[in-house]
């Protein structure tokens, strides 16, 4: 198992004819992805790397079966594109684009949400489950199939500890890349729930960052008694306050929003939190062993 | 992007709001001609422009009681710094009298999964020692329910008339910050006045730059505040890089908010210190994205050493690798260059280096090392 994304669903891939999108049809179908469909209005009938074009979303489900999205269109254009691939009944949509106002990206989770439609964006790599298929433009050796969860704030910095746990030999159930801005298609509380709920994941790398509240959901989850094992990296320690670095939403404006207050939140949650990059791969570890510990003391 | 006092209060003016009538000087004018034809009532406001928080405790709101002290006011106002920033006008306004200070704003909460409106019945300088404003989670704009604000409120301000005008306001900020792509709009003080009014005495409102597109004068907001930047600043600005200047050695030329704060991190754990954070990954992964980038580091004489740090998933590393072999060959500083490279096509990266004698490291520590070890050897200008 693995959440939101295997080898069945079957994707589209909504702006085909743009570079990234045709760059991704190749990509992603080599991975594994089951890429049914294009989507480009006006180039309907038209073939791209081997995958028929469609003018509209529906019509692409319609004829194709697809029941997912990867969206590879300009940011005036994701809100509608999204809203399209939702209301034309996928299940799951992904769009990777930054720059995306805040406000579409509102309208965007109020109106995934009122379809029951999962979300991953914006401004993301998207989403991966090692071994079966991927959605986004992570590159592909970082990741090998496993039972560690992972969830992160930042794209580049997923494939960086992603690769660490690779080589460590820390395979990955689901790599989500839940975005760097402050309104997510999926947030870390809804990305724990689904971790927590597939039987092919042993415990959850969250990678965070200073600033923003997704922090408070994970020790929410850390503290509880039926928890998975929870492992943990916070960046931007050596950030000065009031400066937003990069992602809209990484600004330290309050104490919690700091480095200290989100490590050690997480600490006393029981989350086994890195002390820098380089310990990444070594806290996953001591979180999986700690509840072999547990498991054998209470076995006796 | 944050917006200037003066500017926030047009827009809450042109949304049907009471504010002050002000009167704005900018810093070339002084007070010159600007008030030759304007006849005030003393005692006045008279308040710098800055960005930054926290004026009213460093002085920058001053009364005036008389045209002399007005004038005083004006030419101290644009002598002081605020935060490192002088103030680009200054606003004058009616010292209005207060009943009561309230705060009022609407923002964007991730749990609120949209906007959210916070309110406290005592505002002003001292907002936030005071206990946290009530909360009322909106989501999108739509989903704005008098009622449900009237819950939250309920026991918060007891006094019922005032309490409707306030949600009457709110219900009105929340459908114009979605309209004009605002991320904040706050009003501390929204003042009471003794005749009953609610009126917008301060106005913080940030846009949304993304939303550039459909907003002209958020384009135009954004081209100025470029324009306003030093010459090597704008041109890293023009190419959609994102700076903070921090105050270490070791410039970091990266790719990734995150990669770029967790590169920032490491330098510090290997007893260095980074001079900035510089994220290049929304620009062009050309030479023309990363020349700029370069020469306002080499520039920099705090910098004796550049990092280069990229982790590429729809980057194409030979691509960066090629632009840090042509930017090698045309520039002119001996400053040192560390380069890690990795991600999508990293294998073609040594070949590409080693043509300008250079060489990737493989993990981000070891190149991270270097470039904390070559600054603190020491880099000595050319004569």
């Amino acid at each position: 198992m693995s959440i939101l994304l295997d080898q069945t669903n079957r994707v589209l891939i909504q702006g085909i004819t743009g570079h990234m999108g045709r760059f991704a049809a190749t990509d992603l179908g080599k991975y594994g992805t089951r890429i049914v469909a294009g989507v480009s209005p006006g180039r309907g009938g038209t073939v791209v790397e081997d995958v028929p074009v469609f003018d509209d979303v529906g019509s692409a489900c319609r004829e194709t079966g697809a029941d997912t999205s990867v969206v590879f269109v300009p940011p005036a254009a994701v809100l509608g594109a999204v809203v399209e691939a939702v209301e034309a009944g996928c299940r799951l949509v992904v769009a990777t684009a930054d720059e995306l106002p805040v406000q579409d990206a509102i309208e965007i989770r109020a109106v995934a949400r009122a379809n029951g439609a999962a979300f991953v964006g914006p401004n993301t790599p998207g989403i991966i489950s090692p071994g079966k298929a991927k959605l986004g433009f992570m590159p592909s050796f970082c990741y090998r199939q496993g039972g560690i969860g992972v969830i992160s704030r930042s794209g580049s910095l997923s494939y960086e500890c992603c690769k660490r746990l690779t080589l460590a030999g820390l395979g990955q159930s689901t790599v989500i890349g839940i975005g760097g801005d402050p309104v997510k298609g999926t947030t870390a509380a809804e990305a724990l729930a689904l971790f927590h709920d597939d039987p092919e994941t042993e415990a959850v790398l969250y990678l965070g960052e200073i600033g923003g509240a997704e922090e408070d959901a994970v020790a929410e989850y850390a503290g509880r008694g039926d928890a998975k094992p929870v492992a943990a990296l916070i960046v931007g320690r050596t950030a000065p306050p009031g400066k937003r670095m990069g992602h809209a939403g990484a600004l330290i404006g309050s104490i919690a929003d700091s480095y200290q207050a989100k490590a050690s939140l997480l600490r006393d949650a029981g989350t086994h939190v890195a002390s820098g990059l380089t310990e990444v791969a070594a806290v996953v570890q001591s979180a999986l062993q700690s509840q072999r510990d547990a498991l054998r003391a209470a076995t006796g | 992007m944050l917006m200037l006092e003066h500017e926030g209060k047009q827009l809450l003016r042109s949304w049907g709001l009471e504010v002050p009538a002000g009167i704005v000087i900018d810093a070339r004018d002084r007070l010159g001609g600007a008030l030759a034809g304007d006849a005030i009532a003393f005692p006045v406001a008279v308040k710098a422009q800055v960005s930054g928080g926290g004026r009213g405790k460093a002085g920058g709101v001053v009364r005036a009681e008389s045209a002399d002290e007005l004038s005083r006011a004006v030419e101290r106002l644009f002598e002081a710094r605020f935060s490192d920033e002088k103030p680009s006008a200054v606003l004058i306004e009616p010292w209005l009298p207060i009943e009561r200070e309230l705060y009022l704003s609407v923002t964007i909460d991730s749990r609120a999964g949209g906007m959210v409106v916070l309110y406290a019945p005592q505002g002003g300088v001292e907002i936030e020692s005071g206990p946290p404003p009530a909360r009322y989670p909106v989501g999108r704009a739509s989903n704005f329910r008098v009622h449900r604000m009237r819950q939250v409120l309920a026991t918060v301000e007891t006094d019922y008339e005032l309490r409707e005008k306030v949600i009457s306001i709110a219900q009105g900020l929340v459908r114009a910050a979605a309209n004009h792509d605002c991320t904040t709009v706050e009003i501390n003080p929204l003042v009471k006045t003794p005749d009953g009014k609610l009126v917008a005495v301060d106005a913080k409102i940030v846009r949304d730059e993304w939303a550039a597109f459909r907003h002209r004068d958020i384009h135009d907001a954004r081209q100025k505040l470029i324009a306003r930047q030093p010459k090597l600043l704008r041109e890293c600005l023009e190419m959609q890089h994102m700076y903070v200047r921090l105050d270490g050695d070791v410039g970091l030329i990266s790719g990734g908010a995150g990669m770029t704060m967790a590169a920032m991190d490491l330098i510090e754990e290997f007893g260095g210190r980074p001079a900035c954070f510089l994220d290049c990954s929304p620009g062009p992964t050309s030479t023309r994205g990363y020349r700029p980038a370069f020469a306002m580091l080499d520039a920099d004489p705090r910098v004796r050493v550049i990092l280069v740090s990229v982790f590429g998933g729809g980057t194409q590393m030979q691509r960066v690798a090629n632009a840090m072999r042509e930017i090698a060959k045309e520039r002119t500083s001996t400053k040192p260059v560390v380069y890690r490279l990795d991600g999508t096509n990293v294998d073609q990266v040594p070949p590409i280096l080693a043509e300008i004698g250079a060489r990737n490291h493989d993990r981000l520590e070891d190149a991270v090392a270097e470039a904390v070890r070559l600054a603190r050897e020491g880099y000595e200008h050319p004569a």
